[in-house]
């Protein structure tokens, strides 16, 4: 009896999520001589290979909701309008780290953005918004219309407009672009999700475990992975391997957290960074 | 023949291709793992001839979608796969710069495929532009118009860029990536005779008349690669599934692989691999062929899925008497008991008309619609009109 009352009251929450996500709008007058062409469309995670394609995993990996579309047109030239609710707006912004041009910066659009000549991206709350442009010259310059359609969108939506604060814990020294790996950090099946930093020169990382004690495992897994893992005095525990494909590389745990720099060409570099990276994580 | 791939056929087929090996232009050849001492394992590598492309690939192949890290893709290749396959759209162009980064010491030793969705001419060849530029590379090996599903999708014009791109030698070889439709688009392929590969959603869960399109087009010379190979994975499903448990503890994500790469119409296949570990389990499915017990998971899985799950295929045998529109409803259904979005299922269902919204099959003698692959319909509707209504 208890389960079921339990189970009705998170249906009714759902459904009350669900309705006030189902309140965007969605249209095409955030530019003058814009209208739909096709009516909204939503897709789920059932049915979002119809849309999607290959493409449609990734969406998946950072834990997708469903998507509210529409396709606008203006004369000759075409767009697309994709929202994308997520689980949650880390995972919101996550998506849009994953797709953004890391060599292009990023607008105060939300948690950020970055308009292009024909396309704009952004994420805010538990929004990651695209919109592409089909133009009749593909190389024509678009992006203030690209600038309207994003900035109005983003007035629309209800969220969190501030990245999260994991990014500010990477030195911005050399640094290249951060982005959330939603599985399987530097391919090690072992770190779940976390934020990687690419550098210059090699790479950082902090994998965020539920508790101390859950990253207290994966450090010891991780440990016996690397043979020849060498320990040095980084926080709770830390050691420092070279292998083939992740070069220099040193992990340090710090409560929950698991933490260090790869892809150095040497481990004591690694454990060098590691030991600044380490006072800026909480 | 129906398209139903029934516990017998799936089990007969499946024996029938184990006994056709080894098949013509398969070799195999040996790899060491360079990771480590501990898994200094030699890696066991099939290869087989990718059509009229004469190109020698492993029959593993790797799809980078969501690869999440370079490292992978570059261990894959130091294991010997020599096919990986990226997209101009996937993750808008980084994956393809993943793939660069990956690749690029042993660019020459490898076969990159890429694809692009650009509806028009003029789009299509600023994508080839951009996806050599992106990959760091003179030639793309193969390049994929994107997600077609049938011919009126695939104009004269975008078949003239690629066939330009080719004499141009920016391309190796020309093909059509499709998820949809294959009944229609491989033979008509087969047909057209400028096409040199297909790559298509292919695995346990299809039936005959796929397998009859994929030797329509392999006869023609097509080189067939093959995804979608694990049926959509875990992916798609929830952790508290009961059948996400079994298939993770049973392996039946490589005996998905084992059955596809089983077929010799097959060239080759591109499982997404994220991590070292799905690479390594994915590297077996060379190494040790389709076992019965294997065979027999999938069966038993194919057997759990089909009363569920609409592979909305279209393929409905009979309408129902009283109108509903069954393939839409069981979508709904899918939403709320297969991906726990029951808010979504019901708003879709409420948006039904009200004569339709009214309907009980219950009050129906029988259910005038039935399903080829085996979707329970009168209870699956019954049970949708019982949470929605």
């Amino acid at each position: 009896m208890k389960a079921a009352a339990v189970l009705l009251s998170v249906l009714l929450t759902a459904g009350l999520v669900r309705a006030q996500v189902a309140q965007v709008a969605l249209d095409c007058h955030f530019a003058p001589g814009w209208e739909a062409s096709v009516p909204v469309r939503q897709y789920a995670a059932d049915n979002l290979y119809d849309y999607k394609d290959g493409a449609a995993d990734g969406y998946l990996s950072y834990g997708f909701a469903r998507m509210t579309t529409i396709d606008c047109k203006s004369g000759v030239d075409m767009l697309t309008i994709d929202v994308s609710e997520m689980n949650d707006p880390d995972a919101a912004y996550g998506l849009f780290t994953a797709n953004r041009d890391p060599r292009l910066p990023i607008a105060p659009i939300g948690m950020g953005g970055q308009i292009q000549p024909q396309s704009a991206t952004f994420a805010k709350g538990i929004y990651y918004v695209e919109i592409t442009e089909v133009a009749d010259n593909p190389e024509a310059d678009h992006s203030a219309v690209m600038q309207a359609f994003a900035s109005g969108m983003s007035a629309r939506l209800q969220g969190r407009e501030t990245a999260p604060e994991a990014l500010q814990w990477f030195p911005k020294e050399n640094l290249d672009s951060v982005r959330l790996v939603p599985e399987s950090v530097l391919g090690l099946k072992l770190l779940k999700r976390g934020y990687v930093a690419k550098y210059k020169q090699g790479q950082a990382f902090v994998v965020l475990e539920a508790t101390p004690e859950s990253a207290a495992d994966v450090f010891k897994k991780l440990r016996e992975h690397f043979d020849g893992a060498a320990p040095v005095q980084i926080d709770n525990e830390a050691f420092q391997a070279k292998e083939p494909y992740l070069d220099g590389i040193c992990f340090f745990r710090k409560g929950r957290f698991i933490a260090g720099y790869a892809n150095l060409p040497d481990a004591t570099q690694a454990a060098a960074l590691a030991a600044n990276l380490a006072p800026r994580i909480p | 023949m129906s398209s139903n791939t029934s516990r017998r056929e799936f089990l007969s087929t499946g024996l029938s291709a184990g006994l056709a090996l080894p098949v013509l232009g398969a070799t195999s050849a040996m790899a060491l793992d360079p990771q480590s001492a501990k898994a200094a394992v030699p890696a066991k590598l099939d290869y087989r001839i990718l059509g009229r492309t004469g190109l020698k690939v492993t029959t593993v192949g790797m799809g980078c979608m969501i690869t999440s890290d370079p490292s992978v893709i570059t261990r894959a290749a130091d294991l010997g796969i020599n096919y990986f396959d990226t997209a101009r759209g996937y993750q808008q162009g980084n994956n393809e710069r993943m793939v660069a980064a990956a690749l690029g010491a042993r660019r020459k030793d490898v076969i990159i495929s890429t694809k692009s969705h650009a509806p028009s001419k003029e789009e299509l060849q600023k994508h080839l532009e951009t996806s050599l530029r992106e990959l760091n590379t003179d030639y793309i090996d193969i390049w994929f118009l994107h997600g077609k599903g049938s011919p009126d999708e695939i104009a004269d014009d975008l078949i003239e860029v690629q066939q330009q791109a080719k004499k141009q030698g920016k391309v190796r070889f020309t093909g059509v990536s499709t998820h949809s439709g294959q009944q229609q688009l491989l033979p008509w392929m087969a047909q057209k005779g400028v096409f040199d590969v297909v790559l298509t959603g292919y695995n346990f869960t299809m039936g005959v008349d796929m397998d009859k399109a994929i030797e329509i087009a392999a006869k023609a010379g097509l080189g067939v690669v093959a995804m979608k190979v694990m049926a959509g994975g875990l992916r798609r499903m929830k952790p508290d599934d009961p059948a996400y448990k079994k298939l993770t503890q049973q392996g039946a994500m490589l005996a998905a692989l084992k059955w596809v790469i089983k077929k010799p119409n097959i060239a080759t296949t591109i499982p997404s691999i994220t991590d070292m570990d799905q690479l390594d389990e994915n590297l077996k499915a060379m190494s040790n062929p389709l076992s019965s017990s294997e065979e027999k998971i999938l069966s038993a899985h194919l057997d759990a899925i089909r009363p569920l799950y609409c592979r909305m295929c279209g393929q409905c045998d009979g309408d129902c008497q009283k109108g509903l529109p069954v393939a839409d409803v069981l979508r709904f259904l899918t939403y709320a008991d297969g991906y726990g979005q029951f808010a979504l299922g019901r708003e879709r269902f409420m948006e039904l008309s009200a004569e339709h919204k009214a309907v009980r099959c219950g009050d129906c003698d029988r259910c005038t619609v039935n399903c080829p692959h085996g979707v329970q319909v009168f209870q699956r509707m019954s049970r949708a009109q019982e949470l929605f209504a």
